[in-house]
């Protein structure tokens, strides 16, 4: 019935705002009419009637301004007539205007607040409001409450219908409190439901900052869901980007995705190649370093500091880098040998045993164990010492 | 001798480079840089003939290994790490038991360009062990990691040689 109309009378945006405020003047006269005839209780056959030709009249009116109705909550019977507020919204900027929803009765809100906050907003440009304000005080001089036009965007306050009763708060979050009136309405679900969690989901979407539009160009958005998760995504990423950036020394200066990329990679390439670098180092510093006293030494620390590293992986440590330029099928049975043997000396952390590694001759093998098993009463004392350096 | 000087010289954990979210527990510094440091001394003892670019590499592949067990198998960088070295060492029978029962296995992941991000990201996948098989935010996730354990890892590896090559033998 109420035809969706987008609207030719929409003009400019943010063009002609008196015309428009005449307009909106008008529009809340015939709403007030309409509330009249409904003071007595929101009776629902009567004011659709009327209403619809009344909102076909309205419709026209402000074609590209953003107003919601919200249902007051007082008007209880009305979600049971209608199953559910009746919601119309104007957009503004948007042609395409909503529809009434078959069978709502127009009850507006009652509610002094409501209106006072939906003559706030609707519609107006900040400043606007001014003569928003004084447009809505002037025609609703009378104490006369029902306003129901403008709904307040931030209709937290007044959970207007049951069923939209979640949406109320969406509002809140926004930040252009002027915006819209979030009038949810059953039929108006899907335009309203996507409008509302558009506006939920982001903010920043809609590009112009102008304060009395409404929202936020939610034209661009698919459906709710799929940009809310892509909202989510996205900013899940921003956050980690973030992260990197502070890892990544000299990165908080630079601007943009790219080039923190690039600075990323750029530092976790130096640092690869600082790596082998330093292995190189270690290669060749390594026939100096007396390590005797080493394998001992690891073994009774690992002995006593518990730790819970993976031995797991450990058993793995020991066999990737030592197998990893040859490999000999016969030392693997040698190697658990070894294992095996040092398990009985050391039950602590048997995978911790360095004696598994070994290379190219098996006279290695043993002598690692009869090592460990040697040194280890021998060396108590330095043992000691070391706990005391672990436990740091 | 030497020993006790390098031990004390890593034993302090100190990373101030390291962001405070997703740290390396300090109390497991002393033991990884062990493992780090038993490699090494079993791989100088092994291999004292064999040619600097040998031992070197395998010096490489042990700070990798060690990286990855300290960071743990929770990591995807790290699994996907081990995973290549063993592939690379062959040594199967003794590391599947552990891994294979613990890890996914994952399936040859697609190649293709992957959609909202941004084209530098496959570089980084390059870089990044196990990149292939991420999506963009995990990437982002496991490279943070990753740089701070390599970064530990660089510092580990500097101590010690800088505590080596500052010995001067005893007259």
């Amino acid at each position: 019935m109420e035809p969706t109309r987008s609207s030719g009378a929409g003009s400019g945006n943010s063009g002609t705002y008196t015309p428009e405020i005449a307009e909106s003047l008008r529009f809340e006269e015939e709403i007030q009419s309409l509330m009249r005839e409904n003071t007595v209780h929101p009776s629902l056959e009567p004011p659709p009637a009327t209403g619809g030709s009344s909102f076909t009249a309205l419709l026209g009116l402000p074609a590209n301004q953003a107003v919601e109705l919200l249902h007051d909550p007082d008007s209880g019977d009305s979600p049971a007539a209608s199953g559910g507020c009746e919601m119309w919204r104007f957009r503004l900027r948007d042609p395409k205007v909503m529809t009434l929803p078959s069978g709502c009765s127009p009850t507006f809100p009652s509610n002094a607040s409501l209106v006072e906050r939906a003559a706030r907003f609707s519609i107006f440009a900040a400043e606007d409001s001014p003569e928003a304000a004084s447009v809505p005080s002037h025609t609703h001089s009378s104490d006369h409450s029902p306003k129901p036009k403008a709904e307040p965007p931030d209709s937290d306050s007044q959970p207007i219908c049951p069923i939209p009763g979640e949406r109320p708060q969406r509002p809140a979050k926004r930040k252009e409190a002027e915006k819209g009136i979030k009038v949810k309405g059953p039929a108006k679900k899907g335009r309203s439901a996507e409008e509302g969690s558009a506006k939920v989901a982001e903010d920043n979407t809609g590009g112009d900052k102008l304060p009395y539009v409404h929202v936020r160009a939610r034209r661009g958005q698919a459906t709710d869901s799929h940009s809310l998760a892509e909202r989510a995504r996205r900013g899940k990423i921003n956050a980690r980007m973030k992260l990197l950036q502070e890892l990544v020394p000299g990165c908080s200066k630079i601007s943009g995705t790219a080039l923190v990329l690039d600075e990323i990679i750029n530092h976790v390439q130096s640092l690869q190649r600082q790596v082998e670098l330093l292995s190189m180092r270690l290669a060749a510093v390594n026939p100096r370093i007396d390590f005797s006293g080493v394998d001992s030494f690891l073994s009774a620390e690992c002995g006593r500091v518990a730790v819970g590293n993976g031995r797991g992986g450990v058993g793995m440590e020991q066999s990737a880098w030592m197998e990893a330029p040859a490999v000999n099928g016969g030392r693997r049975q040698q190697q658990q040998l070894q294992q095996q043997q040092i398990w009985h000396v050391d039950s602590v952390h048997p995978h911790q045993m360095p004696s598994v590694w070994e290379r190219d001759d098996p006279s290695h093998l043993f002598n690692p164990g009869s090592s460990l098993l040697g040194y280890e009463p021998a060396n108590s004392a330095s043992l000691h010492i070391n706990q005391l350096k672990t436990e740091l | 001798p030497s020993l006790p000087t390098l031990c004390n010289h890593l034993s302090p954990p100190s990373h101030p480079s390291l962001s405070p979210s997703p740290p390396l527990p300090p109390e497991s510094k002393p033991m990884s840089a062990f493992h780090f440091l038993r490699a090494l001394s079993q791989i100088n003892k092994s291999t004292p003939k064999s040619s600097l670019l040998l031992r070197s590499r395998r010096i490489r592949q042990a700070a990798y290994v060690s990286m990855a067990c300290r960071a743990g198998r929770s990591r995807l960088w790290s699994r996907a790490l081990l995973r290549r070295l063993q592939r690379r060492s062959r040594l199967r029978y003794l590391i599947s038991q552990r891994t294979r029962a613990g890890i996914a296995p994952k399936r040859l992941k697609v190649v293709r360009p992957r959609s909202g991000e941004p084209s530098r990201a496959e570089a980084l996948r390059r870089l990044v062990p196990g990149g292939p098989g991420m999506d963009y935010c995990s990437l982002l996730d496991e490279t943070a990691h990753y740089i701070q354990c390599l970064s530990s890892q660089v510092q580990l590896m500097q101590k010690v040689v800088g505590s080596i090559s500052c010995e001067t033998p005893q007259p």
